[in-house]
């Protein structure tokens, strides 16, 4: 990426409420940074360590949940609620890395699928906690100095800056030597670990940063759509998250954003442009042949372009 | 390479592309309708926008509203809260409609209604069942089906003549399937029945017999069972083949009794339904030939006779939002909440009319629908045994 | 006592069919290495063709299961060549990101052509239950019990004893071996992921008249197949088949006895358990976990 094509792209959008055409295009720029926000804490786990959590849905559940229980139930304004948000979905990674010590590839998976599963169940059943399925609504909007945040444009930014953060925090974290740790692990972990090499810390430490991120997209998340329910934990939320992630181009950090703005646009933009029988159907046609001609992803193929234009 | 960025270009134009087409031009009045037309219950929210078509053919067939035609805007929610949220928003701030139907599932439509606030817009709410949805002092909504409280109090003059006394609980684990249990279990008690156990069934689930198991060994009298028409089907077949012989009553309206008993044949036999339609018999609803229109209307475009339990819904809504919009004079949102406050009229199920409910000041809008309880006797529908005439 | 001895053949039922649904995705998954979402829409694929054939050609039941496997196995065969071949070299998530396309698509497909109302699949048994003692079994779900357990049977035998099983055993345990022993590894492939799908397809064809036919219904079954995969051991199929009634008990006591709300959270906190002290899977010998 460019200097001059990053700055284009910042400028694009910090200036984004402006030149959209109107609040729902903003509603859809809005729910496209949270999951650019989830889709690069996926990343962190997918692309760079190359393990596949495959129940992060949990952790973006656990942070919408344990934001707007402290909110509504204790009355906790929103900037601690989102701290412990993070927090306390970081501990689930902790704990989810610390139980997965000994397991990688398809068992990693499982272990992750299983927990969102169990996880799922609580928030259904615990209806003293969680309200079970009938949800939790009227989630407040967030306040900056006795400011609200609750008009589009004023959320917009919100989550402009929490993806900037967390784009800064994956940057930082990859380019650091913990960074090179992680794609040691992922390249080849035996020899990683023959020339010392910590591999079970940074992964527990990758899963950690992973889920902790993922818990600010969730508190975003149910500040924005002041309405949380068991539904969060759905599957198909982790689905969107991996297509994103693999899509873009996992392993980069630029992959994830793209994948989150092309599927988050993509089914509204099905949703104008075919009747509800096809929507779901296209996509599903479009993700194919998507993965078919760009495998990498398709920042990879962008680089790839333009490494084949500047020689 | 040269394909690989024809398919990356085009993909970038068709995701510009939505971005900027404006909106479409006025001249018919707009109504939005969201329902699940994907997903595990797509079934009814297909049931529910074929109600909803034909309540827009018969009333452009007769001129429209104020001389222009409705044009239903319909989204599909994919079973998903957030995809309510965004359809919402879609439908009101791209396709400015003044109105919208839907959402079907309480957690959709709870989802969908900060939005109706946001943006000042009201929406009839067809099926949803959660008290909650009235009682958030949303002054946006007006709803036409009946809270899961409204529901057992209309079954509560027939519990004695059922002979209900122990009674189990089996439910779909949803904010219906709970919201049920409470209300009826509460009814329930307070005519002094003694409430047994409450078991919960995934949505997804087709295996109940660990809950039928642990009902059977209550050795109650009733079991009431909310959930839809195909869950329904496998706990009838799993209890026949568990032997568990006792009365079945299902609420919630979605039982769909005419699929029971094509599908769950002789394990359906006896059993009893609320139901708020009943097609087998629609002279016996309050406006008989209107019922009946709809039932031959229903009939003549092919769909399948079960669904009219549910299609219906789809039809009153509509009715509904198309007489606000007469009485208000004018398509616009805030004209037509206050004119649904001034309604009264005759929808397939009844009349519809609506009163205050919830917090003071920030009331929304509930119907008094008409109730009905059906039972399967000889393998077709019928009024229930204790009110047949002999 | 009656209620646990009742549990327990609802829960061997159950796994039964868990089993069959695990011993297709174990090949697929465990041997070809793709991570197969879109198993459960072959199932589903299965049932519907099952309905075709029973309620509107009036074939008879045999027929039925065999059409249902036939179509699992061609369209299977058919995914394999067109979307996974040219993806060969491409690292797991690719893959698996072309089965969740396939996934989507084959769901919403079925949607648009049976519509979301689900369909009861005749079958020729009497629907009143065998009463054995304290329990009760519908006809129907014993025979179904016993064509999986054929079918499991005859799997094993495929992989073991024929000229075929051996080849794609060879090909999964080291390509270029086999290859160079002359072993067509492209037609191994799309033979084991046609297998693996016409199992599945079985098992909806099966499990279609005792429940009910609908689109979504594959969904669960993916999820409860990846599990038992890895309970048994990835590409062990005695240990998927073991694995997949251990499931079924175990979710039928959990339901029984803990709570019906939690049912697949014991399903859940097993596996869990299961992983931490033997990661390989309950049933699979001194392999590499990665």
């Amino acid at each position: 990426m460019t200097r001059a094509g990053g700055f284009i792209v910042a400028a694009a959008a910090l200036t984004l409420p402006l030149w959209l055409a109107s609040a729902y295009h903003v509603h859809v720029a809005i729910m496209a940074a949270i999951f650019g926000v989830l889709a690069l804490s996926l990343n962190l786990l997918l692309g760079f360590t190359g393990q596949l959590s495959l129940g992060h849905a949990a952790f973006f559940g656990i942070g919408a949940y344990t934001s707007a229980l402290l909110t509504l139930k204790t009355e906790w304004p929103f900037w601690p609620a989102l701290a412990a948000a993070v927090a306390l979905a970081g501990a689930a990674g902790w704990l989810i890395g610390r139980l997965a010590l000994k397991l990688r590839g398809a068992y990693f998976v499982l272990v992750t699928i299983s927990f969102a599963g169990v996880i799922s169940l609580v928030s259904v059943n615990w209806i003293e906690l969680t309200n079970g399925p009938l949800g939790l609504p009227g989630v407040p909007a967030p306040e900056l100095f006795g400011w609200s945040l609750r008009s589009k444009t004023a959320y917009y930014y919100l989550v402009l800056a929490a993806l900037a953060l967390s784009y800064l925090v994956c940057a930082r974290l990859v380019r650091s030597r913990i960074g090179r740790a992680f794609v040691a692990l992922r390249e080849n972990e035996a020899l990683a670990e023959s020339i010392g090499v910590d591999v079970t810390h940074y992964l527990v430490l990758a899963t950690v940063v992973s889920a902790a991120i993922a818990g600010l997209g969730g508190s975003l998340y149910a500040h924005y759509t002041r309405f949380v329910s068991p539904e969060v934990f759905l599957f198909s939320y982790t689905v969107t998250m991996v297509i994103m992630v693999v899509a873009g181009g996992k392993g980069t950090l630029a992959g994830p954003l793209v994948g989150a703005v092309l599927f988050t646009v993509l089914p509204e933009t099905l949703r104008a442009a075919a009747s509800w029988q096809w929507q779901m159907l296209a996509y599903g046609v479009l993700l194919v042949l998507l993965v078919f001609f760009l495998p990498r992803g398709i920042v990879p193929a962008l680089q790839a372009l333009r490494g084949r234009g500047a020689s | 390479m040269g394909k690989r960025s024809v398919v990356l270009v085009a993909l970038l134009l068709v995701a510009l592309a939505a971005l900027t087409v404006p909106g479409e031009s006025q001249a018919p009045i707009k109504i939005g309708v969201i329902e699940p037309l994907s997903g595990p219950v797509a079934a009814s929210g297909n049931y529910v926008r074929m109600g909803a078509e034909i309540a827009r053919d018969w009333i452009n067939a007769k001129g429209g509203v104020g001389g222009r035609k409705i044009d239903l805007l319909i989204e599909d929610n994919k079973s998903d809260p957030k995809e309510a949220a965004s359809a919402a928003e879609k439908l009101i701030v791209r396709d400015k409609v003044p109105a919208i139907m839907g959402a079907w599932g309480s957690s959709m439509t709870l989802a969908a209604m900060p939005k109706l606030e946001e943006y000042g817009v009201p929406m009839v709410v067809e099926t949803s069942s959660a008290a909650s949805v009235t009682k958030r002092g949303n002054p946006w909504i007006f709803r036409i089906s009946p809270p899961s409280e409204m529901e057992a109090l209309g079954l509560e003059r027939y519990v004695d003549k059922l002979g209900v006394k122990n009674v189990d609980f089996l439910a779909v684990n949803t904010d219906w399937g709970r919201g049920s249990i409470t209300a009826f279990g509460d009814m329930l008690k307070k005519k002094g029945a003694s409430v047994g156990v409450a078991e919960y069934m995934d949505q997804a689930a087709t295996d109940m017999n660990a809950q039928i198991t642990k009902i059977k060994a209550t050795g109650g009298d009733t079991l009431f069972l909310t959930t839809a028409v195909e869950q329904i089907t496998l706990v009838m077949k799993q209890a026949q083949e568990q032997r568990l012989t006792r009365k079945i009553v299902t609420t919630g309206g979605s039982s769909s009794p005419t699929q029971l008993i094509k599908q769950a044949g002789a394990a359906a036999e006896g059993s009893y339904h609320i139901v708020f339609f009943m097609p087998w018999f629609p002279e016996a609803m309050p406006d008989g030939k209107l019922a009946k229109a709809f039932v031959d209307e229903w009939a003549k475009r092919g769909h399948p006779f079960e669904g009219l339990t549910e299609g219906f819904r789809g039809h009153d809504g509509i009715a509904t939002i198309a007489e606000a919009i007469k009485v208000a004079g004018k398509d616009d949102p805030k004209a037509i909440r206050d004119a649904l406050w001034k309604v009264s009229l005759m929808g397939v199920n009844g009349p519809i009319k609506f009163e205050k409910d919830g917090p003071a000041g920030k009331e929304s809008g509930q119907s008094q629908p008409s109730i009905f309880i059906v039972q399967i006797r000889d393998g077709k529908v019928a009024l229930p045994d204790f009110l047949a005439k002999k | 006592m009656e209620q646990l001895l009742q549990h327990l053949v609802n829960g061997l039922v159950l796994g039964g069919t868990y089993a069959l649904l695990g011993i297709g995705l174990t090949l697929i998954f465990g041997l070809m290495n793709v991570v197969n979402f879109a198993h459960g829409e072959f199932y589903t694929l299965g049932a519907y063709v099952a309905f075709a054939g029973l309620a509107l050609a009036g074939v008879n039941f045999f027929v039925a299961l065999l059409m249902a496997i036939a179509a699992g196995a061609v369209l299977g065969w058919l995914c394999e060549v067109t979307l996974l071949r040219p993806l060969r070299g491409e690292s797991i998530d690719t893959t698996m990101l072309v089965m969740i396309g396939l996934w989507i698509a084959m769901q919403n497909g079925e949607l648009l052509i049976w519509s979301g109302v689900a369909k009861s699949i005749p079958h020729p048994f009497p629907t009143a239950p065998l009463v054995l003692g304290p329990v009760a079994i519908a006809p129907l779900r014993l025979f179904v019990l016993l064509l999986a357990a054929a079918l499991i049977a005859a799997s094993w035998l495929l992989i073991q004893k024929t000229k075929l099983g051996r080849a794609m055993r060879a090909t999964f345990q080291d390509r270029d071996t086999a290859a160079l022993m002359g072993v067509g590894i492209g037609r191994i492939h799309a033979a084991t992921f046609a297998f693996g799908s016409g199992l599945a397809a079985a098992a909806g064809a099966l499990l279609g008249p005792v429940f009910l036919a609908y689109p979504s219904m594959g969904d669960l079954a993916s999820l409860k197949a990846f599990s038992v995969v890895i309970l048994g051991g990835l590409g062990n199929l005695p240990g998927a088949t073991i694995g997949g009634l251990l499931l079924g008990i175990v979710e039928e006591l959990g339901a029984g006895y803990i709570s019906s709300g939690y049912r697949d959270a014991v399903g859940f906190v097993i596996i869990i358990l299961v992983l931490l002290f033997r990661p390989s899977g309950l049933f699979a010998r001194q392999e590499r976990i990665a």
